[in-house]
């Protein structure tokens, strides 16, 4: 079984993305979008721990939409989790101006100027250097399937791949320029897996960060088995204190819109990129 | 100097299955479409299928069925059905043909398909006196009309909306005055999409084409030409803006021969370049 460098001075992001050959598992547990919800990630880590990975992977978007930043990346480091970089962090790293989550919508822009303020002041300099660092996509074994791991998608870490709006073609393009068995994503905030018929997968792993607007309060994680060329894709629903993550935001003085969702299930805010079949399943 | 923008990667195609056949004549129209001796020709059921089916070989995320007013075609139940069955599928329509019957079948493609039927239903004004200066008279209530009845039946439209006073809407209230109609018509999930007004067609200005100067530090990512094209009964064109222009077309009369760099050598291209606008969905 691989060992997983733990944060001894070399970020095991680096050692990875350095290696040659990538490395192999067998059993993994893979998230995106922690959105600062650090009661939400460390419910994940240990349910994934107790399911016996063999190591967790982060596929980025740290920060945003929850309280305190800092702490979800403390968190992160201090469990060897490896994490590669999404939007959300290479702003928040960078100073960039907004942050670069894709939006047109005035409205969904508006919500998403307040998170990435609040994020960005609330991140430590250390912590942006951290986010900085961080690989924007990687490659291991699963058996003896290929995986290519990304924010987005393997071309653009803003692109969304929704269930319905990702038909099979482009993900075969997509698997073909990575040269990779199996394409791992998140940052639509909705998770959902295909086969493509040919051994090939795609997998959107889904975020801890907030519930997937289904009117319930889980969260979800994808646990990944691979036994020679096959895959199993499980995903895992994670129940965790989301009341005292809502008294959180609202003592930080988060949108209420922000809170609602966490006390809901239901997505208030950035609704403009769902396509419509996503969009009608939700409430909003 | 004339910049040249590489194709990134095929991922929209823009289908002009109406040609510019329409039945409104609104003021701004891109592409002059009208009721009567369109410019462009409707396309045949047999060259859309062809371009869809070669779209979804290329890797294509999406296409988009646009004219004039697609639901003119006699046959574009069958051809929404036909690319849904193989891509995700947008229709822009002016609403005035989306009835209680035609509602019903959309919604029935739509619930059927794995992948998402979206449609973006028109209108330029929130408030229907100007909307039909515009428009046309009876414009305004009868895309209402289709919005709320698609809305009604699980299949949410996307409002599109141009807004005529700026090249894109920064300051948000064209946006909040749409978002509170849609609401106040009973729309359950409210979705809008804002647009540039377009230096062609009706409202062509004499705006000069951009040069390679003005391309540097530009919108370049964003372009639509990078990982577009538009099929017109005419050819094939870099984007849905450009579609039909005869100067606009490009060498090959199928996707697969389309595909080279294309010249940013039109007055349209420098809205695209300086607002960062997108003809997409999202």
């Amino acid at each position: 079984m691989p060992r997983l460098p733990r944060d001894r001075g070399e970020l095991p992001e680096r050692l990875m993305a350095r290696a040659s050959v990538p490395p192999e598992y067998r059993r993994v547990a893979v998230f995106g979008g922690v959105y600062s919800n650090v009661p939400a990630l460390a419910a994940t880590l240990d349910d994934a721990r107790a399911r016996g990975v063999e190591a967790v992977f982060c596929l980025g978007d740290v920060g945003g939409f929850g309280p305190h930043p800092d702490r979800a990346v403390a968190l992160l480091r201090e469990r060897g989790v490896v994490t590669i970089q999404g939007n959300y962090d290479a702003a928040v790293a960078d100073g960039a101006p907004d942050c670069r989550c894709g939006y047109t919508d005035p409205r969904d822009n508006h919500f998403a100027r307040l998170s990435y303020a609040y994020t960005v002041a609330h991140t430590s300099t250390e912590h942006r250097r951290w986010l900085g660092a961080l690989p924007p996509r990687l490659r291991l074994r699963l058996g003896t399937l290929t995986a290519v791991l990304c924010h987005g998608s393997p071309r653009a870490v803003s692109e969304f791949l929704w269930e319905s709006t990702t038909p099979d073609g482009m993900l075969r393009t997509m698997l073909d320029e990575a040269r990779a068995d199996v394409l791992l994503c998140t940052h639509s905030g909705i998770k959902w897996q295909r086969a493509l018929g040919d051994g090939r997968h795609a997998v959107n792993v889904g975020v801890i960060g907030r519930p997937e607007n289904d009117g319930h309060r889980n969260v979800w994680y994808t646990v990944l088995t691979a036994a020679g060329g096959d895959l199993g894709v499980e995903f895992v629903a994670v129940d965790y204190d989301y009341e005292a993550l809502a008294r959180d935001m609202e003592a930080e003085r988060l949108p209420a819109e922000f809170v609602e969702t966490i006390r809901t299930g239901w997505w208030t805010t950035c609704l403009e990129v769902l396509p419509s079949k996503e969009r009608a399943r939700g409430r909003f | 100097m004339i910049a040249t923008i590489p194709l990134r990667s095929l991922s929209a195609v823009w289908i002009q299955v109406t040609g510019t056949w329409c039945n409104l004549q609104c003021t701004h129209c891109l592409n002059a479409s009208g009721p009567r001796d369109p410019w462009l020709a409707p396309m045949a059921v047999a060259r859309v299928e062809c371009h869809v089916v070669d779209a979804a070989r290329l890797g294509a995320r999406e296409v988009y069925f646009t004219g004039g007013e697609p639901f003119l075609h006699p046959r574009i139940l069958d051809l929404l059905a036909f690319a849904l069955a193989r891509l995700p599928t947008t229709v822009l329509t002016n609403g005035t043909r989306v009835t209680e019957r035609v509602a019903d079948r959309l919604t029935d493609l739509a619930a059927r398909a794995r992948y998402s039927l979206e449609v973006r239903v028109s209108l330029d004004a929130p408030e229907r006196e100007a909307n039909d200066r515009v428009r046309g008279r009876g414009a305004f209530d009868r895309a209402l009309a289709a919005i709320t009845r698609l809305d009604a039946r699980g299949l949410p439209p996307i409002l599109t909306a141009t807004d005529p006073r700026d090249a894109v809407v920064r300051d948000g209230s064209l946006y909040e005055r749409l978002r509170r109609l849609l609401l106040a018509a009973g729309v359950a999930r409210p979705r809008i999409k804002l647009l540039p007004i377009f230096p062609v067609g009706r409202s062509a200005d004499g705006m000069p084409p951009p040069d390679a100067v003005d391309v540097d530090g530009g919108n370049v990512g964003r372009l639509p030409c990078a990982d577009s094209r538009a099929v017109t009964a005419d050819g094939v064109y870099a984007c849905p803006i450009l579609a039909g222009l005869p100067e606009a077309r490009l060498d090959g009369d199928t996707l697969d021969h389309a595909l080279g760099p294309v010249a940013l050598r039109h007055a349209a291209c420098r809205v695209c370049l300086e607002t960062g606008a997108s003809c997409r969905n999202a």
